[in-house]
């Protein structure tokens, strides 16, 4: 078989498979945390719950590594602050905005938009890869992570860092022919959607849930989220 | 002890709000910073996410197939009574539950409440410290966690009343507002019912104390023993029901604040109409409707400061009316501590810590950050509404040899009164 067959092979049919996967996983993992039951909540507030879910909003995206509060929390964990906001936004950034994937997104949704420049997309996956690469070498040296970190946790790791790796092989034409490289990059990005429901990668969910708690929360008794 | 009740505990506990808090959980180890007892020990098993770590595993084992499938096959253990025990030292005497992770994580997950539902599994499976449990086992037979007895109480009431020549009805009909003191103060701060009293008095207040409902601390729930908080959350809204009061004014208790006013309602049936407040809440109204005027400056003698307590200010809101209060009684003294506010370090005694002997080096090495954040603004005196984060502050101070006053503000505001 020659790449160009497995090419066309796992950008196609495996890649709907994935992304099948991808929605049904998530669904299933969304239905099945809302069906475990919620009771109402009968306590009489003491502030606006809707104005502190707006607020932990704004303020969950918006870190200020110098408000003194942070500051506490920063100093000792600034790796995790800083490489953890740049792979995000370098995950965003290119996913989003980068002119392959946004092709990809509106030959899946039927519309695309305004693409970011090459060299900036490129310049942000390279700073997602040394972020990955920083907040592994954390992970293993950290003792609360060393803790926290069992084996599947490295396996997130390894699957989101391999898409990351092969696309920027890719773009720059580094190592492997196009079709070669273009092949492990839609495999990697395969395996990742698949893995995705069965892991914490899922949190991207589950976010809007314990933030909008958070934020009700301290609507609730009138404090600042 | 029984290892499957916890996790039968667990089990019930877990609907959505906690499924959908575990799922949230990227195991990034932020809170760990947030908590004051790992910033005093280093110790990782001190971070708060660890703290849920059985709780998150009951859920995983019974309620996801992955998680299933993994026990299922021996790769993940059940929850055994070695562990149990493990994990008891960890959440009753390394938390408070001041929630501060809360504010750190950046998922915004919900972890004091959800460490005081891994109590609840010990509490079902026994493995609650000693002191803990003995302090419920007294409020649940004599009425108080200090073993204060009815008659005790009713001699000491009156002593309070003759000594510093003050009115405190008991048990008096057609009252408006039902005052429930804690143990601690009965016993340890008297001058705190006084100062109240007093204040209650210069108000034109009616109330009363009941001599039914008359502790406000309740250590089921420190224990998160639901039954339990339940029949010492029913001791005082019967008696509140009983004499016919519109409103519930908790002392300086912080527990007890979360309890009545954030909790009963979601656990049990509470008399309808019949408003949860906090002393803090009404000194302010009285003052802020001309019911009761304060000397202007009366504390302006040495830098004092405000300790935010975790139940009473983050996680009970009043953060304003403190600080109102002191701008007016010490415009020119009053200086605030960094953090503060939602943002404010737990006082290292809250959530029962105090009470469990064993506990004692790690809240007072907590209480180390306190001795620092007031030598680093110079403060002399210090003031607090929750009497539980004062008995620390005591102590702390004692145990630190620094010489700053502790003051309860309630205090401070009776000697003002004009």
């Amino acid at each position: 078989m020659d790449w160009t067959t497995i090419l066309r092979f796992v950008r196609g049919p495996f890649f709907k498979v994935a992304l099948l996967v991808f929605i049904g996983g998530m669904m299933y993992r969304l239905i099945r945390v809302l069906l475990l039951g919620w009771s109402r909540d009968r306590v009489p507030s003491r502030g606006s719950k809707a104005g502190g879910v707006v607020k932990t909003y704004v303020k969950g995206l918006l870190v200020l590594p110098f408000i003194p509060w942070v500051k506490r929390t920063f100093t000792p964990n600034a790796l995790t602050y800083i490489a953890g906001g740049l792979f995000h936004l370098s995950l965003f950034a290119v996913v989003i905005f980068g002119t392959p994937h946004m092709l990809v997104w509106k030959s899946l949704l039927g519309f695309g938009w305004p693409t970011l420049p090459f060299p900036l997309t490129d310049g942000l996956a390279a700073v997602g890869i040394i972020a990955l690469i920083v907040l592994m070498i954390n992970r293993l040296t950290h003792p609360v992570l060393r803790l926290l970190t069992k084996g599947p946790l490295w396996l997130n790791w390894a699957f989101t860092f391999l898409p990351f790796v092969t696309g920027y092989m890719m773009t720059n034409h580094l190592v492997f022919r196009y079709e070669v490289i273009y092949s492990l990059h839609m495999i990697t990005v395969n395996v990742l959607l698949i893995w995705i429901p069965f892991s914490r990668i899922s949190h991207f969910l589950f976010y809007f849930f314990s933030r909008t708690f958070h934020g009700a929360q301290a609507g609730k008794r009138a404090v600042n989220p | 002890m029984n290892a499957q009740s916890a996790i039968d505990t667990y089990v019930k506990e877990i609907g959505g709000w906690v499924a959908s808090q575990l799922e949230a959980c990227t195991r990034c180890g932020l809170c760990a910073d947030a908590c004051h007892f790992y910033q005093v020990t280093g110790n990782p098993e001190y971070a708060p996410v660890w703290k849920v770590e059985l709780l998150r595993k009951a859920y995983q084992q019974r309620f996801t197939p992955a998680g299933r499938l993994k026990a299922a096959v021996g790769l993940d253990k059940p929850i055994t009574d070695e562990a149990l025990r493990k994990w008891s030292t960890i959440v009753y005497e390394a938390c408070t539950l001041c929630n501060k992770c809360a504010l750190v994580c950046p998922m915004g997950i919900q972890l004091g409440p959800l460490i005081h539902d891994v109590r609840a599994g010990m509490a079902a499976a026994g493995v609650v410290p000693a002191d803990l449990a003995a302090a419920a086992a007294k409020q649940k037979d004599i009425g108080s966690p200090l073993g204060v007895t009815d008659k005790a109480w009713a001699e000491r009431i009156e002593w309070i009343g003759d000594e510093w020549e003050v009115k405190v009805p008991v048990d008096l009909t057609g009252a408006d507002t039902l005052v429930v003191f804690s143990s601690i103060e009965t016993m340890k701060f008297p001058d705190n019912i006084a100062a109240v009293a007093k204040i209650m008095d210069k108000a034109g207040e009616k109330w009363t104390v009941s001599s039914a409902g008359r502790e406000v601390v309740n250590f089921g729930f420190f224990e998160g023993d639901e039954a339990l908080t339940k029949l010492f959350l029913a001791r005082v809204f019967d008696a509140a029901k009983a004499l016919g009061v519109k409103r519930i004014m908790i002392s300086e208790c912080g527990h007890a604040y979360d309890a009545f006013r954030w909790t009963a309602a979601n656990i049990m049936d509470v008399p309808r109409g019949v408003e949860v407040t906090h002393i803090i809440r009404m000194m302010y109204d009285f003052w802020k409707a001309g019911r009761i005027r304060l000397k202007k400056g009366a504390y302006d003698d040495v830098p004092i400061t405000f300790h935010d307590s975790c139940k009473i200010q983050r996680r009970g809101g009043h953060i304003k009316e403190p600080r109102a209060l002191l701008e007016w009684l010490a415009p020119k003294a009053f200086k605030e501590m960094s953090p503060n506010k939602e943002q404010a370090l737990c006082c290292g005694g809250g959530g029962g810590v105090i009470s469990i002997r064993e506990a004692d080096g790690l809240r007072f090495a907590a209480f180390g950050q306190k001795v620092d954040q007031m030598k680093a603004i110079g403060a002399e005196a210090v003031t607090m509404v929750c009497s539980n984060c004062r008995l620390q502050f005591v102590e702390g101070v004692a145990h630190f040899n620094f010489g700053v006053k502790v003051r309860g503000l309630t205090e401070m505001v009776a000697g003002a009164l004009e």
